[in-house]
């Protein structure tokens, strides 16, 4: 070979990401798909003291890397056009993005399920240094639960303190719900979300229909 | 049956309501606002049960908690039965049915009674301890004797058809007791803006108040309780909880109380309603404010039907309305229990006598006594009562100054109830929880709450602070103190003015002295549930018994639902005097949660039945369910076992799955398997530390088996673990491993090698994982991919990405089973889809769902092992002979590598793992089996190693297993023994365990 060639190296992939999602003619099953909540929500009670919505087929994709790292820090607001929430149980949210304090260097960033490859792409583009991002949203999902009674029933669930002057809207943990666990964030007075595990969802779905039996669940669609 | 005991007027029972109840098949009637208890006093009930070892008629004591007799079993049918309820605590509902515990078939003539003086006799002080020391053989016999006299209720032989559960609360202060120190302590927490939680085990708050006449600010004391409750009801941060009782206080100040929410209604809850509730509270401060208990005095047939707590009495005239009999002694040591007298002769009934064992009582309750005409009898005692099933009169004689001896003649007065009182025992029992030991107080004549590091604080008559005025005070500075640590600014609160009243000192005396010594006097109880008389403390003191911990075991003192609230003091009293010590130099036993018992509903609370523990599911679970499988439960998760068809037993079903499988193509969901993401440009060496093997030269797009051991050497996980770009890997672990090997890199991340850039993330749920196996698998996948999946484009131990039936997925080349195999991966929302368009496919291929056992068969016949089923701790790779899959020249340590080379990790004749061959191929032997060379040597032979994995092999048509021998590598061809407990003993051959294809040509196809 002479000098004068360049050989273009080709960059060796050092992380493998692919787009997870099919066709839009093949329809996702979320982790309650089996409980049928949308032809619950048709025929099952008005009226009631907890309401629960799955929020299914988001993109959840967690995030490790340094919160003392403003580089990355800044990439993430080049990516999502919000900071990482540095304070812990702490979230922020903006637009269709929502972004939780999960450990001191891990974050959850939720955003719709379509979006899951393009942010992966983002990231990887402009985020320099240690990180890592991984897809995991096959692997849950999410419960917005709500509802004059949706402090009695998360009290059975949870050893976590809710008062809002310990729980203020915004504040996200990650504890334990019942004999599983949960990401559990206050959206609003009355309004909770979990983040749930897929193998578990079934569990705490009885676990949740069983704790509400006395105020009455109204199921959302 | 009338209420003969009952009042016309009077009390906060509500006449306007009558409600019925059963007594022992008997119908009585009471009035809403009723207890169990002071119904069965208003219907002339005398005898509520027999004794637990002497079988003696026994009636209703006290009026609270501490009430030791009056134990019933509820419930009006078998489903609803509830042991073990003291009847001054169960509130009166219509159609009520309740039992007395002991004295089966009836408690007034009782078949029992002649054998229970047998009973008696064979069970003298000590007996517990006696029978824990002597021969176990005798346990069986004594047992019987002890379940049958003793009276402990009996559980429902029917599910409980009621709903209990668990709520968890937070408090800055949590307020024990409502009578007058906790609703001042509430009060001034609640307006000061603090979170109150106030719990009270009675039905309405109030505590002494209720059965007190006295006033506060001149009016009736109730109508301050109903002003404090009104207001804390209004606000938000302030939880009420009636019939609650709190009833465990532990480390950190979490406490427990036992809510019984519908227990006062009816015999079952109303639907939908939960029964009884556990609060789970963690407070940052807790005021204690739970009251006292008042000392009966132990006399000579103390027990006898008609025997009371003075306040007790007093309690239920003014509280019920029922005055328990007709003709009253009262037995003083102080002007407290002159209430009960005063109160008897206020409802127009006789008091035949109030004998105070003090010389000159003065006070304003003495001279309330002496205004009114009673016959009071000073310098005295009943030293003893006559009668059986209820008193008939008693001995009243002058006793001695110290009160040690009788002093003069004796005077037989008639009466039908005895009230007593020796003092006030402060109820300590939750202070005792957190392990701090009380203080005795002379001028209190009882102990107290001792130091504690908990942040607790007392107010109130558990201080020994009997007045109200004083309880009222306490309460205050209780929650002052409490607001002020919490750093909240204190809102006044005005107490109430209460009436003082002078009161002479009350003498300090427990046990009355007898014309007789005392083990030949009449029975003195001390502690009326277990039967522990004053002689059978002195016997223990006798015996040599000097600790206070040793005379409770030798006695029985205190022990069980009792929990010495009435006899402790008492006991530790007759044993010090018996000891010739002070009562602080004997000290005292202390007392452990529960306070009152708790049910276990409320115990387990919802989790039971179907939320017992979780289930997890795979994607394709429905599937799994629709297509008949049997499920085994593998860690928590349900994974298909078999999937029998109509009229096959499951070994029918293995076999088919088996042959299906290497003959065509099976198809395993394999989802549980743990999935860990590793990132990082440290991620390869830190395989390299975790794993024994190599991981250097892994290049991308491949995979590889890996063992992962402990410290020791041991192996404790495996999988294959793929590389998916030059800094990133995907782990597998075992199904029921996942977690520990999750929490495995982290510790070893964040404490030993915490510079390596890498990050771990579990992606088990994430991934829907499907393995294909057989060889018409990669037939079945190129029918549902573009992609190339031939041998030459994806080979053995390859992963790819590809589109599998029109979704993304990384496909896997490894093989659990030795056969041609893929592993295909999608995102789990999609699982079901995939898999659902590999059987339209597969059918023409016979395409064969296969659960863990085939699985299991399917590596045996390949000798794969499974960490846990084939190695246990004990083993490192060398005995699994897989010394290949150990890399020691690897220029960083791993993890395992000293501790498999220590000396006695590599000494000869270390059990190994090897194949076994059954002499008679259909022989299957059983999992478990202990192995020996000589089948004839005498008993205990000396075993070699157990059988680890055994199945039918339906491929090889033979039996195949896998199992330990000492130095079993190195022993094939010989033959091993398994004597089993049938009697018969199984001949094996050592082989390999790779009893299929032993070159690996089914999957390098």
């Amino acid at each position: 070979m002479s000098d004068n060639v360049v050989v273009e190296e080709k960059p060796v992939d050092t992380v493998a990401i692919m787009n997870q999602l099919p066709g839009a003619d093949i329809v996702g099953q979320s982790p309650l798909h089996h409980a049928e909540l949308d032809a619950l929500s048709k025929k099952g009670v008005r009226k009631g003291g907890v309401h629960l919505r799955e929020n299914k087929l988001q993109a959840h994709l967690t995030l490790r890397c340094n919160p003392n790292n403003t580089e990355q820090l800044a990439a993430v607001v080049r990516v999502l056009d919000v900071a990482l929430p540095l304070q812990p149980l702490t979230s922020v949210e903006k637009g269709d993005v929502s972004i939780r304090w999960i450990s001191p260097d891990e974050w959850l960033i939720v955003v719709p399920g379509e979006k899951a490859f393009e942010v992966e792409t983002r990231f990887r583009e402009e985020m320099e240094g240690h990180h890592s991002l991984v897809n995991s949203s096959g692997g849950s999902t999410i419960l917005e639960l709500s509802g004059d009674n949706v402090v009695d029933m998360l009290k059975k669930s949870t050893p976590i303190d809710l008062h809002p002057k310990e729980f203020p809207v915004g504040k996200v943990v990650s504890t334990v719900f019942a004999k599983s666990s949960a990401i559990i964030r206050r959206t609003g007075d009355k309004r909770f979300e979990l983040v749930i595990r897929r193998s578990f969802a079934d569990y705490i779905w009885l676990w949740i229909q069983d704790a509400s039996r006395e105020f009455g669940l109204v199921i959302e669609a | 049956m009338t209420q003969k005991n009952r009042l016309q007027s009077g009390g906060r029972i509500d006449r306007s309501k009558p409600l019925t109840f059963t007594y022992n098949g008997k119908q009585y009637k009471g009035y809403q606002g009723d207890t169990l208890a002071s119904a069965m006093l208003a219907n002339g009930i005398d005898v509520i049960g027999r004794s637990f070892k002497y079988s003696r008629p026994r009636g209703i004591i006290a009026a609270g908690a501490e009430e030791p007799n009056a134990i019933m079993q509820l419930g009006a049918t078998e489903a609803t039965q509830v042991p073990n309820v003291r009847a001054t605590q169960q509130e009166l509902f219509n159609g009520l049915v309740s039992g007395a515990t002991n004295g089966w078939p009836s408690v007034d003539t009782d078949v029992m009674g002649v054998l229970g003086k047998v009973g008696g006799n064979m069970m003298p002080p000590g007996f517990y301890y006696k029978t824990f020391m002597y021969p176990q053989s005798m346990w069986d016999t004594y047992e019987s004797i002890i379940r049958k006299a003793a009276g402990l209720g009996r559980s429902p032989l029917e599910n409980d058809p009621d709903m209990y559960d668990k709520v968890n609360q937070h408090c800055d202060v949590l307020v024990v007791g409502a009578g007058p120190a906790g609703l001042a302590a509430a009060l001034t927490a609640a307006r000061s803006g603090a979170r109150v939680i106030i719990a009270d085990e009675q039905s309405e708050f109030g505590g002494s108040l209720l059965s007190s006449k006295e006033t506060l600010n001149g009016a009736p004391a109730s109508e301050w309780v109903s002003f404090v409750v009104d207001e804390l009801r209004g606000y938000d941060d302030v939880m009420m909880l009636p019939r609650s009782t709190v009833n465990g206080y532990h480390d950190h100040n979490f406490l427990t109380i036992h809510e019984r929410r519908t227990d006062h209604i009816a015999d079952r809850a109303p639907d939908g309603q939960v029964r009884q509730r556990m609060h789970r509270v963690r407070a940052k401060w807790v005021v204690l404010a739970t009251g006292a208990h008042e000392r009966p005095l132990v006399f000579a047939n103390n027990d006898v039907p008609g025997c009371m707590v003075a306040n007790a009495v007093s309690t239920y005239i003014t509280r019920y309305g029922v005055v328990p009999g007709n003709d009253l002694v009262l037995m003083t040591t102080n002007d407290s229990g002159y209430q009960a007298a005063l109160d008897w002769h206020d409802a127009g009934r006789r008091v035949a006598a109030v004998v105070d064992t003090r010389k000159n009582p003065s006070g304003d309750r003495v001279d309330a006594a002496r205004k009114r005409g009673l016959n009071l009898i000073t310098g005295s005692a009943v030293i003893e009562v006559q009668g059986s099933k209820r008193v008939s009169g008693v001995s009243v004689a002058p006793i001695s100054a110290d009160g040690k001896s009788v002093a003069g003649s004796v005077t037989k007065i008639s009466a039908d109830t005895v009230a007593s009182s020796g003092g006030w025992s402060p109820v300590i029992h939750l202070s005792c929880h957190t392990g701090s030991r009380p203080v005795w107080n002379e001028e209190v004549v009882g102990f107290l709450p001792g130091p504690t590091v908990q942040k607790q604080l007392t107010a109130g008559a558990i201080n020994g602070s009997y007045s109200t005025s004083k309880a009222l005070a306490e309460g205050q500075q209780a929650a002052l103190d409490a607001i002020a640590a919490l750093g909240m600014k204190a809102a006044e609160v005005v107490l109430p003015q209460a009436v003082e009243v002078n009161e002479g000192q009350p003498m300090t005396l427990f046990h009355i002295p007898h014309l007789k010594s005392t083990a030949k006097a009449p029975k003195q109880f001390v502690d009326y549930q277990n039967d522990v008389t004053a002689a059978g403390i002195e016997l223990a003191c006798r015996e040599g018994y000097e600790s206070i911990e040793h005379v409770k075991r030798y006695t029985a003192m205190g022990f069980g639902t009792d929990q010495g609230k009435l006899g402790n003091i008492n006991g530790m009293a007759v044993a010090a005097s018996a000891l010739n010590k002070t009562i602080p130099e004997t000290g005292t036993t202390i007392f452990r949660p529960n306070y009152t018992p708790v049910t276990f509903g409320a115990i387990a609370g919802r989790d039971c039945g179907e939320l017992f523990d979780p289930k997890r599911y795979t994607a394709m679970h429905k599937w799994h369910v629709e297509n008949g499988a049997k499920f085994e439960d593998v860690g928590q998760w349900k994974r298909p076992w078999y999937f029998p068809k109509a009229g096959e037993s499951m070994q029918d079903a293995l076999n088919r799955e088996c042959k299906a499988t290497r003959e065509s193509v099976g198809i395993l969901d394999a989802s549980t398997l743990g999935k860990i993401d590793i990132q990082g440009k440290d991620a390869r060496e830190f395989l390299g530390r975790v794993y024994t093997n190599a991981w250097a030269k892994l290049a991308v797009g491949k995979c590889r088996y890996g063992l992962m051991c402990g410290e020791d050497g041991m192996v404790f996980d495996d999988g294959v673990t793929s590389c998916l770009g030059e800094n990133h890997f995907v782990m597998t672990t075992t199904s029921g491993g996942a977690a520990r090997v999750y929490e495995w890199l982290e510790l070893y991340h964040q404490t030993e090698w915490p510079e390596m850039e890498v990050y771990f993330n579990t992606v088990t749920d994430h991934w829907a994982t499907m393995t294909i196996s057989g060889p018409n698998s990669r037939k079945l996948l190129q029918e549902l991919t573009d992609y190339d999946v031939s041998k030459e484009n994806l080979g053995f131990m390859d992963w790819r990405e590809m589109q599998v039936a029109g979704v993304p997925a990384r496909v896997f080349r490894i093989s659990f089973t030795g056969e041609l195999s893929f592993e295909i991966n999608v995102q789990a929302n999609y699982g079901l889809h995939v898999w659902e368009k590999l059987f339209e496919h597969g059918a023409k291929y016979n395409l064969t769902p296969y659960g863990t056992e085939t699985m299991h068969i399917l590596r045996a016949e390949k000798g794969f092992i499974i960490a846990g089923q084939d190695t246990d701790g004990s083993v490192h790779p060398y005995d699994l002979g897989m010394g290949w899959c150990v890399s020691p020249n690897k220029p960083f340590s791993f993890i395992g590598k000293r501790g498999m080379a220590r000396e006695d990790c590599v000494r000869p004749n270390r059990k190994q793992l090897v194949g076994l061959k059954t002499l008679d191929p259909n022989v299957v032997l059983p999992e478990g089996a202990q192995g020996v060379l000589d089948p004839n040597a005498p008993i205990p032979m000396p075993m070699v190693g157990h059988i680890t994995s055994s199945y039918w092999s339906a491929n090889l048509g033979r039996s195949i297993a896998m199992g330990f021998v000492k130095g079993g590598l190195d022993k094939m061809g010989e033959k091993v023994f398994y004597p089993l407990a049938d009697g018969r003993v199984i001949e094996a051959e050592i082989c390999s365990p790779i009893f299929l294809d032993p070159k690996g040509e089914r999957q390098n196809v």
